[in-house]
């Protein structure tokens, strides 16, 4: 039961980094949806690097790098050449998930090093996570940097007249973005899950996508949701726990996406609807051109 | 760097020879213009004079061509709003330029070198606070701006300016969104920032009696030139207007007298809600007649959006009714509403009234693809909504190289007159017309207005909202100011004083007038 | 930007023609093919040669051929399942759950009529053929109808319902074929039981009749777009949902309505690769691989700007490429995922080049500029 816990919290440590980076840069304005393809790329690449040199430190440097260098990409092609962003994150899952799967197989299987070790039974990354909500959340609500980021995302041109590089902040935030994307993916892969596999994110990115958008943009609600999330996919992966024998472990393995539907379906009640409303960032997906 | 202590009087804004080119059309020609220190200079010009292009030069958004800008007697050189700010510009926007979702400070202090890393709130508040008092602003400097009146958060913008150290003011039509009491606390704490030194520079479009009330002098613009710079004293109405349009200005339009036939539209008890979910419209009733305009007239933001909306289908009614010929529609969606002959010329041309990508036939099918004759069987007849276009086109005098070019490329005057032309042409029973004649030019102005009377004519019953009052008064056979939801009261057009009509859009409760 | 004696300028667009805008789609294919050059030669093999074999393979060989334009109806009804919904501006990314759906519909209707048996159960085509299709749209459409609802209805994000949709579907597939699943093949294997020979599709000249279903329905949509009310409700409701409304189109259904219609063939795209193509005719292990694939219907979609009848030579080309692709995967020994490899860059080429279609590149002689700058235009 202890070990079931745990492996939830590790779980929910990827939920809580992925969904983090992507509030991070929708706070700026900045929607991607193809947070699947970043961390595919982080979890690929950070795994190979690993494999190969023998150290961790490589891979999840590498990760994050990569991580950062799609993020880049993916600005490129929102801020500074201004186009759909739905369509740019599209690409970035499609690239990602195309030329990981070409790029990976040759490594298919497992990592075979040893395992990074635990702190009281949970993964490093575990604290990690937290005191990456508990930075975001002081930046965000308590620094000038955070008003720039917030003010950006609702309204970029009052951002502009008052004298802010619209662009170099959303740069700044969508880079940081992809990088923790990229480590949320390399995590994946060498200490959650240490075996690569063809299509193995299994829709993750997708997942934290949805709790971004659960969270109203609120860094806590936001790990709460990600905790929560991180049980239901360990139940379904561990159905005996629960319900032993009822059904065939496939059907499980859809519970976590059937939740995750219908948390979208409770969003769209009225209570919800209007704090929504309210906490989006007002200029979310929308170009920004500067006269 | 910062403008020297100046005495009262000195030049603090001068330009010079200042010229902007845009494709087609020269915007600026070599414009002179100076302002001083402690001075309320107006500059006045209609849509498309070229004041806004001045005004982002001034500001720092635009380079001009040519000429150039002195700040405190030295030449000034803006490469963008940053450098005109640090100068000690400040620049009031028409569309307000806050973040809704932040608070007043926030907003206030957002991208101010002074701000730190870690923004100290209360210390900010403070300041600002000293601020707002000095020059009479009353607001709750914690709110969220979206909670704010329209007149609270153009003092935030103010302050926003004063706080970033601005000596220059330009305001951008700031009263436009303002009620008549808003305006008077705008007036006073204008006189007090200029007693303080501050040079202050309205761009005004159609309130000449703003400019008499508040200027010291005005420069007036026509076509990019300067055509006149007069001591404020010394003009009047009739004299600004005639510079700026260059020629004589009609101010009442000749109002016609049509039989009064049945009541068309009956409306009772009507309220809805608005979008944060308070109550915007409370408990409206009145009728339309065949061939009578009914006008609703009041500053935006006091439900008569909402209430077209509601008449047109847009917007669920929360309780009342709705009639049209007897009929109860109250319930009924817009597609019904249009078939039983309800048209809605909406306020938004371009995202509700229009589809910019889509050529001028597809957006006349807007109108016209629930129309039996035109959309049959579920295939349409774009061949002969096409020929409607282009008598459409002809008769509405819109101009267009032809009708297969896509609404965006028309300009906003010619774009109504096409709506105007794919709603009117429907005969329609009840015409909602919401703020029609909004942001076009004079010539388009009066052919929206002349086009409505014609639909009077034809026994239409329309209701007109209107936020310019002298519209409301010279069109309509009834006048109903509306504050806050409600109708102040229902006045017989050639009843309605002027001076009457515009307190009680401000909420001012009159006598009773006849109903 | 000065070259020579020219300025070289950018300017946004104001029209953009058809022309254009497949000159642009074309220049981008030709762009990526060259970009995805490099993996080949990472994999040490002349480029050149590598296009040589994928498109000598799938267009010139007697075996390649067939599955090339396989796959081709295959893409081309995933495509229409993209591009209804797209001109309705809405995402389908879900065209792979849709018609993993399909594909449960239409062998749910061979399981009523009892051919999980054996391979020889005698049925009539006449009836079973037409009742699967039917099941599969169906199928298709069921499971596009949820994000459609919850689209209209709640404005819920379509891409992820869609995409948690997918992932549901992908394990219930699983469900049925593996590990004493309902729909699993009495041999084990952790595939589906195989199509009984009587209800094979018919085919002509070795391609199952799905083609004709493909082709008709490219006819359909472009007539429905550009001549019925429907076509041009959803052009409205796509480019302006404020707009379409005070024309009285309804938000609710409209959205409803293109994800219905987009699941509908891509249930049939299900029907037709587990079903139709010959050589398979059950529904494999490897389904996954097919929904993959199913994602080239949004490049292809978006290459083509959502028109139908620009689909049909895009979907072949990459119909080819997938082929051809997978041939010379074995061939030239260059390791499994090249096409999706090749997804992956034709995709974030296309996304770039998106930036073309609002700007173009102006040419003018430096001189003249000089002498425009002082006249009006």
């Amino acid at each position: 039961m202890r070990e079931f816990f745990a492996r939830s919290l590790d779980a929910s440590t990827i939920f809580t980094i992925a969904a983090l980076s992507e509030l991070i840069g929708q706070r700026s304005g900045i929607l991607n949806v193809g947070v699947e393809g970043v961390m595919l790329f982080g979890a690929t690449l950070g795994f190979i690097a690993a494999q190969t040199t023998g150290s961790y430190l490589a891979g999840f440097l590498v990760g994050m790098a990569i991580g950062a260098l799609i993020g880049l990409l993916h600005g490129f092609f929102s801020i500074t050449l201004g186009g759909d962003q739905v369509v740019n994150g599209m690409g970035i899952w499609i690239l990602g998930f195309g030329l990981t799967t070409y790029i990976g197989n040759p490594y298919t299987g497992p990592l075979g090093m040893e395992r990074i070790p635990a702190i009281a039974g949970l993964s490093p990354f575990f604290f990690v996570g937290i005191a990456l909500i508990v930075v975001t959340w002081f930046v965000l609500s308590k620094t000038s940097l955070g008003l720039r980021i917030r003010s950006v995302g609702e309204n970029p041109s009052v951002a502009e007249v008052s004298g802010i590089n619209v662009a170099r902040t959303r740069y700044l935030s969508v880079i940081t973005s992809g990088a923790l994307m990229g480590l949320a993916g390399a995590i994946y892969s060498l200490d959650y899950n240490p075996v690569w596999n063809y299509n193995f994110l299994m829709g993750w990115g997708f997942i934290a996508l949805a709790l971004v958008f659960f969270s109203m943009w609120n860094p806590v609600i936001l790990l709460a949701g990600a905790l929560l999330f991180g049980t239901l996919w360990q139940l379904a992966l561990n159905p005996q726990l629960v319900l032993p024998g009822v059904l065939s472990r496939y059907i499980w393995r859809t519970v976590p996406f059937v939740i995750t539907v219908g948390v979208l379906l409770l969003m769209s009640t009225k209570w919800f609807r209007t704090r929504w409303g309210a906490a989006k960032p007002e200029a979310l997906g929308l170009p920004y051109v500067k006269e | 760097m910062r403008l020297q202590s100046i005495k009262h009087g000195d030049p603090a804004l001068a330009v010079r020879g200042i010229t902007k080119r845009f494709p087609g059309v020269v915007a600026n020609d070599q414009i002179d213009f100076e302002i001083r220190a402690g001075e309320i200079h107006a500059i006045l010009g209609e849509n498309g004079a070229g004041k806004t292009t001045l005004m982002n030069i001034l500001f720092g958004l635009y380079q001009p061509d040519e000429g150039e800008i002195y700040i405190g007697g030295e030449k000034v050189n803006f490469r963008s709003p940053l450098d005109a700010i640090n100068l000690g510009i400040g620049m009031v926007h028409q569309n307000r330029k806050l973040v809704p979702a932040h608070t007043v400070i926030e907003n206030i202090i957002l991208g101010h070198p002074r701000a730190g890393k870690i923004l100290n709130l209360k210390r900010t508040e403070e300041e600002i606070r000293e601020v707002s008092d000095k020059y009479g602003f009353r607001i709750d400097l914690r709110a969220k701006v979206w909670q704010l009146s329209e007149g609270e958060k153009q003092a935030v913008e103010i302050l926003k300016a004063l706080y970033r150290g601005a000596e220059v003011l330009i305001l951008d039509e700031p009263t436009s969104a303002l009620a008549p009491p808003e305006t008077e606390r705008l007036l006073a704490s204008i006189e007090a920032m200029a007693r303080d030194e501050l040079a202050i520079v309205p761009f005004i479009t159609h309130k000449l009696p703003l400019v008499l009330a508040i200027s010291d002098r005005v420069t007036v613009l026509r076509h990019g030139k300067v055509t006149a710079r007069l001591e404020t004293e010394s003009a009047t109405e009739a004299s600004l207007a005639q510079n700026m349009v260059g020629r004589e200005v009609i101010f009442r339009m000749e109002r016609t007298r049509v039989e009064k036939g049945e009541p068309v539209l009956q409306v009772e008890n009507l309220s809805a809600l608005g979008e944060k979910g308070y109550q915007v419209l409370k408990g409206i009733s009145f009728a339309v007649c065949e061939g009578e305009i009914f006008g609703i007239a009041g500053v935006s933001g006091n439900g008569q959006q909402e209430l077209a909306e509601v008449l047109a289908g847009l917007r669920k009614a929360e309780a009342g009714n709705v009639t049209l010929d007897g009929q109860d529609i109250t319930y009924h969606s817009s597609l019904e509403r249009w078939q039983m002959g309800i048209g809605y010329i909406p306020s938004e041309r371009n995202d509700v009234g229009s589809i910019g990508e889509l050529s001028l036939v597809e957006n006349v099918t807007m109108n016209y693809h629930f129309d039996g004759d035109f959309s049959r069987r579920g295939i349409v007849d774009y061949r002969r909504i096409r020929r409607l276009t282009e008598e459409l086109i002809a008769e509405y005098g819109v101009a267009t190289p032809g009708p297969d070019i896509p609404a965006k490329s028309l300009s906003g005057g010619n774009l109504q007159r096409l709506i105007l032309a794919r709603v009117i042409s429907r005969k329609p029973r009840l015409v909602i017309a919401n703020l029609p004649t909004q942001g076009l030019d004079v010539g388009a102005i009066e052919f929206v207005r002349n086009k409505l009377l014609e639909a009077k004519k034809e026994k239409a019953a329309i209701l007109l909202i209107s936020g310019d009052i002298d519209e409301a008064l010279s069109l309509s056979d009834w006048v109903a100011p509306i504050y806050e939801g409600e109708f102040m009261d229902i006045i017989p057009g050639e009843a309605a004083k002027r001076e009457d009509v515009g307190a009680m859009m401000a909420g001012l409760k009159l006598k009773a007038g006849q109903q | 930007m000065k070259i020579g004696g020219y300025e070289l300028t950018l300017e946004k667009r104001v029209t953009l023609t058809g022309w254009e805008a497949a000159a642009i789609s074309i220049l981008a294919i030709v762009f990526a093919l060259a970009l995805f050059g490099i993996i080949f030669v990472q994999a040490g093999v002349n480029p050149l040669t590598g296009y040589n074999e994928i498109f000598s393979y799938a267009f010139a060989n007697q075996f390649g051929l067939p599955l090339t334009i396989n796959r081709f109806i295959f893409l081309l009804l995933c495509t229409y399942a993209f591009i209804i919904p797209y001109r309705a501006g809405l995402w389908n990314i879900g065209m792979s759950g849709q018609l993993y759906a399909g594909a449960l519909s239409a062998f749910a209707v061979l399981v009523a009529f009892g051919a999980k048996e054996s391979r020889n159960v005698e049925l009539s085509p006449g009836v079973v053929i037409p009742l699967m299709m039917v099941a599969a749209a169906a199928g298709g459409a069921a499971t596009g109808a949820i994000a459609g609802f919850l689209k209209g209805r709640f404005d819920t994000n379509e891409i992820v319902v869609t995409m948690m949709v997918n992932f549901i579907t992908f394990w219930l597939v699983s469900h049925m074929i593996k590990e004493g699943g309902p729909f699993m093949n009495p041999g084990g294997r952790g595939e589906s039981f195989e199509l009984p020979t009587s209800v094979y599709a018919p085919l002509i000249a070795d391609i199952p009749f799905t083609i004709f279903v493909a082709l008709g329905l490219a006819v359909l949509l472009y007539f429905m777009f550009a001549k019925t009310k429907i076509g041009y409700q959803i052009k409205a409701y796509g480019l302006s949902p404020p707009a379409a409304r005070y024309a009285g189109i309804s938000l609710f259904k409209m959205p409803l309505m293109v994800f219905i219609m987009g699941g509908l063939i891509a249930g049939l795209a299900g029907y037709h690769m587990f079903a139709a193509v010959p050589g398979v005719y059950k529904i494999a292990r490897n389904y996954g691989y097919f929904g993959d694939l199913s994602f080239y219907g949004i490049i292809c979609g978006l290459i083509a700007q959502g028109n139908p009848l620009a689909a049909i030579p895009i979907a072949l080309l990459f119909g080819g490429l997938s082929s051809g692709g997978r041939f010379v995967q074995g061939k030239l020994q260059i390791g499994f995922g090249v096409d999706l490899a090749l997804m992956g860059v034709l995709m974030i080429t296309l996304v770039a080049f998106q930036f073309f279609f609002r700007h173009r590149i102006v040419l003018a002689s430096a001189e003249k500029e000089e002498l425009d700058a002082g006249v009006l235009r």
